[in-house]
C-alpha cells in the first residue's frame, strides 16, 4: 500500500472527514458582552485610617517581595520617624485592617518599627539599636535646593515632620526649641521605657541629615525674639501643648502636688526625681499613664483616679494593661475634692526619731505634709440627666486615698502669650484650616496648638499638611502657580490623612485607574486566604531600679515581622496573585512583563468572575466605553 | 504564605484558546481549562456529546490545543478504552487518554460503558463535569440533577423527586485505583488531584462540579462562589478514594446551612421551608455517611 | 497450510494473519468462536494485539471506532442483536471514514429469540457506509477477511464481512490457510493520514453545518465508487499470489442463460448443485452469486443479467412491508436495462429465521418462476415465500 500524502486532503472544498485546521480565536466573543471588567486600585483601609498618612498596603506589599529598603523608603517618604510611632503610635490601623474580619489584624505597628530600626541591627549586632547613624531619608526623592527659608517653632512631632518634609521639597529649614533638646514630648514626655532617648536621636539626626537645622534653648518672647522668626519666609508655630491649668481643689505652694508633665520631663531630663512612696496619679490621658508606669518603676505604690468608667479613658488601652499588671491600681469613677495634710505621717514617726539621732539639726522634713487625696465616687449621668463627665457625686461616697504625691494629668493647654495678639484664636488653641494656614499670611500653626487630636501620629500628620501649604504658598509667592492642594485628591479616600508622595507627584508604585476611595470590604474575597494567627508584641517584665528604663515592648524580631507582613491581603491594590488570570474561562487575561495584567476585550465575556474572585477587590466592572 | 499560592501550583502552559462558544461564566470551560492546563501536551481528549461539543467549535475551528476525538453520546469510556489501547500497541506509554463527559453523559447514557471501563481498570482517565442536568438540550434533568431542584423536564409542580445519584460511591465499588470530587472553586485541589491522577495507571475518576449560569438560574459571576459554597455546605463534600476502600476528605467542610446556598439560585427558588429542611436533612445523613466511610472505609 | 477449520475460525485465522492491532468483542451465538480463537492467539502471543473484552457490543464497536481514529488496526466480530445494538455506531465508522473491518455472523432477528442464520440483521445496515461482502465458503472467509483490512485501508471505509450461522460458523471445512509471510507482503501495516497525535493535534467529528455536510457524505459515496475498483484490483492481486478469485459478483454457467438465480452466503453452493443437475437435464439456468453487497454492484449485474429472460432472486431476509432486499436493489439496478433486455425479476422469500434451504426449494423457485413466465398466469404478487406453512 502507497504511503498517505501528507498535507491536506480536499476534494469539493472539504477534508473526507470533519478534522479540525484552525482554532476558535476567530471568533471575536468579546462582542457577547454587555458589560466588562477593568484593573482599578483603590485605597486600603489601613491607609486610609493612619493619622500620619503613610502608604502601608505600599510598604507592606515590597515586604512580601522581599524589597525591603525600598519598603523602608516607601515608609520615610511620608513618616519620618517609623522607629517612633513603631513603639507609641495607638495604632488605628489596627482596627481597620481587613484581616481583622478573617482572623487577626496584622501587627502593622510592629512592621513599622522593623522598618524603622532596618540597617540598624545590621550595623550592629544586637537587637537593640545602639549608636551608629540613621538612615538617611530616601535619596531617590532629593529635590533641587530652593532659596527660601522656613522658621519652624517647636520640635514636637509636629515640628519635625514639617521641618523634615520641607527639607526634602528643597527648603532650608531651621527649627527653634525652647527645650534643651529637640523632641517636645518624644523626648521630654513619653517615658523611657516606652521611647529610648537613642532612638529619637536617630531619628532625629535623620532629619538633620535632610538639611534640617536646630537652635536649641530659644524661648519665643524670652531669648528668641519674633524679627528673628519673622526673618524667614514662613512661619511654623507648633509649640504644642503643656500648660497646665490648675484644678480648684490643688495647692499651689505644696511640692507634693504638681503636674505629671513636669515630673515626666524631670526624669527624661535625666535629673534626680522627686516623688514620695505612695502616689496618685489624676486623669486618664496617656501622660497620667506615663506618669504612674514612670513611678512603678521608681518603686512607688501608685493608684491613679480617673473620673470616668476604664473603657473611657484616652490613655492607650494597651499601655494601661501594662500598667496593670506591672501593679498600677485604677479607681474609676472617682474624683479629687480635696487633699489631707498632716504634720507628720503617723508611720514616720519612728524612722523620724532614728533620724534625728544620725543628723544633727533640723530633720528638714516640712511641717505640712501630703497624706491623702479625699475623694469622691461618680456616677455616669442617668439618660436625659445633664452633667459634665465626672461632676455627678454619689451622696455618703466619699473615701481617702493615701498619698504623698499627686501628679496632675488631666490633659494640658497650649500656651499663647508669645503669639501675636491679632491671630485669630478658638479658646487656647490657634484656629487654622486643614493645610495650617491661619488668619495672617505666611503663618502656620499644626498639632497640639491648633487643637488637632493629641497623639504623635496625629501631630506627625499635621506637619506633613502645613509641609504642603507652605509649599503651596512660597511657591505661589515665587510666581509659579501651584495647583490648590485638593483634599479629595491627596488624603487617603474621603477621611484619610494626606499623601504628600501623592502632592509631589513621585509615587514610585504602579498603580492602575487610581480611585482615591477606600476598597469596599465586601469586594474582598477570602477564600483565597489561609488562617494564620498575628504575632503580638513581645513583652519582656519591667525593670526596677538600675533597669527601670529598659523597654519593654520589644516588638517583633525582623523574620516576625517580614512574616507579619506577608499576612497584608494587600486590599485595593493588585498584587499579580494571578487569580483572575486563572479563573477566566476564556482565557483572557495574559500577564503583562512587568507588573499586571493586560484583558482580552475581544475575547472577554463580560463573565464578571476575575472581579468576584479578585481577593483584593482590585478590579471593577463597569458600562463604560461599551 | 497568607495567600493559596495559586499562581505557583497552576501550571502556565495554555491548552485552550479563547474564542470557544461556552456561556460567559461556565464552569464546565474552566474546568476543561484547569485540567488541560495541568495534564499539559501530552494528552488526547474523548469528548461525547454534551455542551463541550458546542463549546469545543463547530468545524474547522477547535479550541483545544490537544488531539480532541468527538464520540456518541454513551461512549466517552468505551472510545477511550480504544484509543488507550491503540496506543498501548504504538508503545506510546505517555499520553494521557481523557474521557471529557457531562453529567448526562456519565450518569445516564454513558454509565454502562463507563462501568465495564472501570471493571477492566483501563488506563483512562475519566472526567465528569457536572452542572447537573442536560444542559446542552435546553435543560432537562438527568440522575445528576439533585432533588428538589427545576428542569424543563421536573417543572414547578413537580421538580426532582429523586436525590442526585452518588457516582462517587458506584465508582469506588468498581475498586478503581482512584476517584475524586474536586471543585472549580478550589483550584489548588483540583491541580493537585489532576495531578495525582495523571500519575496512577488504571481507570481514575474525577467528578467536577461544574455550575451553569443559564441551567442554574444565577448570575454570571457567581458560578465559582457557588461552587465554594455547595463544598462548605457539605452538598458537593471534595473527596478522594483510592482503591476503592481508603476514603479521604481533601478540604475543611465546616457545613454552612444550605438554604443561603439553595436561595440564591432560581432553579431552587420554588422550594418551601419544609422543602429546603428536607434537602438540609439529606445533606447531613449523607455527610454522616460519608464521615462513616472516610472513618472505617466502609 | 491445509487445515479443516470451522468458518468462526477461519475468520480468527484472517485477523491473525493481518495482524489486527485492537480487538473489542463481545460474545454472542454464533460468534463466540471468533473471538475464543482469537483471545488465545493474544494469550499465546501468536496475535500481538490489545484485546478488550468490552461489555457490550456498542462499545465494542466505540473501542474500534477511538481506537481505528488513533491509527490501529481495529477487529470487531458479532451478530444480530449486537450488529443492531452497534447501529448508531456503524454510521459513525462509516462517516468517520475509519477502516475497521468486522465479521458479521448473519443471524436472524429477535423476538423470538433464535440463533439460526438469516441476512435481516446485515441488511439492515446496509445504509450505514460500510463495504459489505457475503461469503459461501470458510475459504472464502479466510481470504476475504484478510482483504477486507487491505479494501478498508486503500478507501478509509469499514468493510463487514458476512458468513452464515451454522452453515459457515459452525461447520468445518478444509482451508488452505497462507504463511505470515506471503500475507505480510499483500498487506502491510497500516499508514493512517489522520489520526490522533499529540504532536499534530486537531479535533475530529465537530458540528458541521449544512454548508459542508453534502460534500463530505458525496466524498464518502465517491469512496465508495472507488472501493469497486479497489476490490476488483485487491481480487486480482489475490488470484495472482494465492491462486483464489472471487470478485464482486460471480457469473457460474451463465452462458445462454434463459433463467438465473441470483443467491449470496451457503445458498450459492447449494444453488450451483442445482444447476449443475439442471445443466446436465440440458437446462439452461445459471446463477449469479453477489459477493459485494455495498457498495452495490449494479453495472456488474447489468452485465451479468441484461437479456436474460428471467431472474429468480433467492432472499434469505425481508424488509417488512416491502420484499426480499437483494430482489428490491437487483429490480432498482436493472430498471435502466433498455426493455428489450430487461429480465422479468422473480423475489423468493427463503429459510428466515435459518430454515433450510435445500435443493428442492431452489427447484421450487425455479418452478415458480417458469410457471410466472406463461402469458397465460396472473400476475405473481412482489415476493413469494417459499415454504412456509399457508
Amino acid at each position: 500500500m502507497p504511503e498517505k500524502p501528507a498535507g491536506q486532503d480536499l476534494a469539493h472544498g472539504v477534508p473526507p472527514i470533519a478534522v479540525s485546521t484552525t482554532s476558535t480565536l476567530a471568533n471575536r466573543t468579546g462582542s457577547w458582552k454587555y458589560i466588562q471588567p477593568i484593573y482599578q486600585d483603590r485605597v486600603a483601609p489601613c491607609n486610609a485610617a493612619c493619622p500620619v498618612g503613610v502608604d502601608i498596603e505600599g510598604c507592606m506589599d515590597l515586604l512580601r517581595r522581599g524589597k525591603l529598603d525600598e519598603a523602608r523608603d516607601l515608609m520615610l517618604r511620608e513618616n519620618p520617624m517609623p522607629a517612633v510611632t513603631g513603639r507609641v503610635c495607638e495604632h488605628p490601623c489596627h482596627a481597620a485592617c481587613s484581616r481583622g474580619a478573617f482572623d487577626e489584624p496584622v501587627n502593622i505597628r510592629a512592621v513599622e518599627r522593623m522598618l524603622g530600626e532596618r540597617d540598624l541591627g545590621a550595623r550592629t549586632n544586637a537587637a537593640k539599636p545602639k549608636g551608629g547613624a540613621a538612615t538617611p531619608a530616601p535619596a531617590a526623592a532629593a529635590r533641587p535646593k530652593r532659596k527660601e527659608k522656613v522658621a519652624v517653632v517647636g520640635s514636637g512631632p509636629a515640628g519635625l515632620a514639617c521641618a523634615y518634609h520641607l527639607a526634602r521639597l528643597g527648603y532650608a529649614v531651621n527649627v527653634f526649641e525652647s527645650d534643651p533638646e529637640p523632641g517636645g514630648r518624644l523626648r521630654y514626655g513619653i517615658p523611657e521605657h516606652k521611647l529610648p532617648r537613642a532612638v529619637l536621636a536617630r531619628e532625629i539626626d535623620r532629619i538633620r541629615a535632610a538639611g534640617v537645622t536646630f537652635r536649641c534653648d530659644a524661648r519665643l518672647g524670652a531669648n528668641l525674639a519674633w524679627e528673628t522668626i519673622e526673618r524667614h519666609d514662613a512661619v511654623f508655630i507648633a509649640t504644642g501643648a503643656r500648660e497646665h491649668e490648675p484644678r480648684d481643689w490643688e495647692r499651689h505652694d505644696l511640692p507634693a502636688v504638681r503636674p505629671g508633665l513636669d515630673f515626666l520631663r524631670e526624669v527624661r531630663a535625666g535629673e534626680p526625681p522627686t516623688i514620695g512612696r505612695r502616689v496618685v496619679v489624676i486623669g486618664g490621658t496617656d501622660a497620667a499613664v506615663d506618669c504612674a508606669r514612670t513611678a512603678l518603676r521608681l518603686g512607688s505604690e501608685v493608684v491613679l483616679l480617673f473620673h470616668g468608667a476604664r473603657e473611657e479613658m484616652e490613655a492607650d488601652a494597651e499601655a494601661v494593661a501594662a500598667a496593670c499588671r506591672e501593679g498600677l491600681r485604677i479607681e474609676c469613677l472617682a474624683r479629687p475634692v480635696g487633699l489631707q495634710l498632716a504634720g507628720h505621717a503617723s508611720d514616720e514617726e519612728a524612722l523620724e526619731a532614728i533620724e534625728s539621732m544620725f543628723e544633727a539639726g533640723d530633720p528638714g522634713l516640712p511641717r505640712t505634709r501630703l497624706v491623702g487625696v479625699a475623694c469622691v465616687r461618680v456616677r455616669p449621668p442617668a439618660p436625659g440627666e445633664g452633667g459634665a463627665p465626672g461632676r455627678l457625686s454619689v451622696p455618703g461616697s466619699a473615701f481617702v486615698v493615701s498619698a504623698d504625691t499627686v501628679l496632675t494629668a488631666q490633659g494640658a493647654e497650649p500656651g499663647c502669650d508669645f503669639l501675636p495678639p491679632d491671630l485669630h484664636r478658638r479658646g487656647f488653641t490657634i484656629r487654622c484650616d486643614e493645610w495650617g494656614r491661619t488668619s495672617k499670611a505666611g503663618l502656620f500653626a499644626g498639632g497640639d496648638v491648633a487643637g488637632e487630636p493629641r497623639t504623635v501620629a496625629h501631630a506627625l500628620g499635621a506637619g506633613k499638611r502645613v509641609a504642603i501649604g507652605i509649599d503651596h504658598w512660597l511657591r505661589q509667592r515665587a510666581g509659579e502657580s501651584p495647583p490648590e492642594p485638593d483634599p479629595k485628591a491627596l488624603r487617603y479616600g474621603a477621611n484619610g490623612n494626606v499623601s504628600i508622595t501623592r502632592w509631589r507627584g513621585d509615587d514610585p508604585v504602579p498603580r492602575v485607574n487610581e480611585l482615591n476611595e477606600v476598597v469596599p470590604r465586601e469586594m474582598l474575597n477570602f477564600a483565597y486566604f489561609t488562617h494564620e494567627p498575628s504575632r503580638h508584641d513581645r513583652w519582656s517584665a519591667p525593670g526596677y531600679g538600675t533597669s527601670a528604663l529598659a523597654e519593654v515592648n520589644l516588638g517583633l524580631p525582623p523574620a516576625d515581622a517580614l512574616a507579619e507582613a506577608n499576612r497584608c491581603f494587600n486590599c485595593g491594590v493588585c498584587n499579580d496573585c494571578d487569580v483572575c488570570m486563572i479563573v477566566c474561562p476564556d482565557v483572557a487575561i495574559h500577564r503583562h512583563a512587568e507588573h499586571g495584567f493586560s484583558l482580552s476585550y475581544k475575547y472577554c465575556k463580560g463573565c464578571g468572575l476575575c472581579v468576584a474572585e479578585c481577593p483584593r477587590g482590585a478590579m471593577t466592572m463597569t458600562r463604560e466605553g461599551l | 504564605m497568607t495567600q493559596i499560592p495559586l499562581k505557583e501550583l497552576v501550571p502556565q502552559e495554555e491548552l485552550m484558546t479563547s474564542g470557544h462558544l461556552a456561556c460567559p461564566g461556565c464552569g464546565g470551560s474552566l474546568a476543561m481549562r484547569l485540567v488541560l492546563k495541568t495534564l499539559g501536551p501530552k494528552t488526547i481528549v474523548t469528548l461525547p456529546a454534551c455542551c463541550w461539543t458546542i463549546v469545543a467549535g463547530p468545524w474547522p475551528q477547535s479550541s483545544l490545543g490537544v488531539p480532541l476525538f468527538h464520540t456518541a453520546f454513551e461512549t466517552a469510556a468505551s472510545a477511550a478504552s480504544g484509543i488507550r489501547a491503540a496506543l498501548d500497541m504504538k508503545g506510546d506509554t505517555e499520553t494521557t487518554v481523557v474521557a471529557w463527559a457531562g453529567d448526562g453523559g456519565t450518569f445516564d447514557i454513558g454509565l454502562q460503558a463507563l462501568s465495564g471501563a472501570a471493571e477492566r481498570n483501563e488506563d483512562i482517565l475519566y472526567v465528569c463535569y457536572d452542572n447537573e442536568a442536560y444542559m446542552n438540550t435546553g435543560i432537562q434533568r438527568s440522575s445528576a440533577t439533585p432533588w428538589g431542584a427545576w428542569t424543563t423536564t421536573t417543572p414547578l409542580g413537580t421538580p426532582k423527586s429523586h436525590p442526585k445519584k452518588d457516582l462517587l460511591a458506584i465508582l469506588a465499588a468498581h475498586g478503581i485505583p482512584y476517584a475524586a470530587t474536586a471543585s472549580v472553586a478550589y483550584v489548588a485541589d483540583l491541580v493537585a488531584k489532576v495531578k495525582k491522577a495523571r500519575a496512577i495507571h488504571g481507570t481514575r475518576f474525577l467528578h467536577i462540579l461544574a455550575p451553569c449560569p443559564p441551567g442554574w438560574k444565577t448570575s454570571d459571576e457567581e458560578t465559582i462562589e457557588l461552587a465554594r459554597m455547595a463544598v462548605l455546605n457539605r452538598v458537593f463534600p471534595l473527596i478522594e478514594v483510592e482503591d476503592g476502600r481508603r476514603w479521604r476528605f481533601t478540604v475543611e467542610h465546616p457545613g454552612d446551612p444550605v438554604k443561603a446556598y439553595l436561595k440564591r439560585q432560581g432553579r431552587f427558588r420554588h422550594l418551601t421551608e419544609e422543602q429546603i429542611l428536607h434537602v438540609q436533612a439529606e445533606t447531613d445523613e449523607r455527610w454522616a455517611r460519608l464521615e462513616n466511610r472516610v472513618a472505617h472505609g466502609t | 497450510m491445509k487445515k479443516v477449520i470451522m468458518g468462526n475460525h477461519a475468520v480468527s485465522w484472517g485477523v491473525q494473519l493481518a495482524r489486527a492491532e485492537v480487538i473489542a468483542a463481545y460474545p454472542i451465538t454464533p460468534q463466540t468462536q471468533i473471538v475464543e480463537a482469537l483471545s488465545e492467539m493474544c494469550a499465546s502471543g501468536d496475535l500481538k494485539a490489545r484485546f478488550i473484552k468490552v461489555e457490550s457490543e456498542h462499545s465494542a464497536m466505540a473501542a474500534c471506532i477511538g481506537a481505528s481514529a488513533t491509527g490501529a488496526r481495529a477487529f470487531t466480530a458479532t451478530s444480530s442483536q449486537g450488529l443492531a445494538l452497534m447501529h448508531e455506531l456503524l454510521h459513525w465508522a462509516g462517516g468517520g471514514r475509519l477502516p475497521i473491518v468486522m465479521a458479521d455472523v448473519n443471524r436472524a432477528m429477535a423476538p423470538g429469540w433464535t440463533v439460526w442464520t438469516d441476512q435481516n440483521d446485515s441488511l439492515s445496515q446496509r445504509d450505514t457506509g460500510w463495504i459489505q461482502l457475503y461469503c459461501e465458503t470458510n475459504q472464502e472467509v479466510l481470504d476475504t477477511t484478510i482483504q477486507s483490512f487491505k479494501l478498508a485501508e486503500a478507501v478509509d471505509l469499514p468493510v463487514m464481512l458476512v458468513l452464515d450461522a451454522f452453515y459457515l460458523s459452525h461447520t468445518s471445512e478444509p482451508v488452505d490457510i497462507p504463511e505470515a509471510a506471503e500475507v505480510d507482503a499483500f498487506l502491510p501495516p497500516r499508514t493512517a493520514r489522520y489520526r490522533l497525535d499529540t504532536s499534530d493535534p486537531h479535533a475530529y467529528g465537530a458540528l458541521t453545518t449544512p454548508a459542508v455536510y453534502m460534500e463530505m457524505r458525496l466524498r464518502q459515496q465517491e469512496a465508495m465508487e472507488r472501493a469497486r475498483v479497489v476490490l476488483d484490483e485487491i481480487d486480482a492481486e489475490w488470484g495472482k499470489r494465492f491462486g483464489r478469485r472471487y470478485g464482486a459478483i460471480e457469473a457460474y454457467r451463465m452462458e445462454g442463460a434463459e433463467l438465473a438465480l441470483v443467491t449470496s452466503g451457503t445458498i450459492t453452493s447449494t444453488s450451483r448443485q442445482v444447476v449443475n443437475d439442471l445443466r446436465e437435464r440440458g437446462e439452461k439456468v445459471g446463477l449469479v452469486k453477489v459477493r459485494m453487497f455495498r457498495p452495490f454492484p449494479g453495472e456488474a449485474l447489468r452485465g451479468a443479467l441484461g437479456g436474460v429472460p428471467q431472474v429468480a432472486v433467492l432472499d434469505r431476509n425481508i424488509s417488512p412491508g416491502h420484499s426480499g432486499i437483494f430482489a428490491e436493489e437487483l429490480r432498482a439496478a436493472l430498471y435502466d436495462l433498455p426493455p428489450g433486455r430487461r429480465p422479468a425479476i422473480h423475489g423468493y422469500i427463503v429459510g428466515l429465521g435459518g430454515r433450510d434451504v435445500t435443493p428442492a426449494t431452489i427447484l421450487d423457485c425455479i418452478a415458480r418462476a417458469r410457471a410466472a413466465a406463461k402469458p397465460s398466469t396472473a400476475p405473481e404478487p412482489e415476493d413469494i415465500w417459499v415454504g412456509v406453512t399457508p
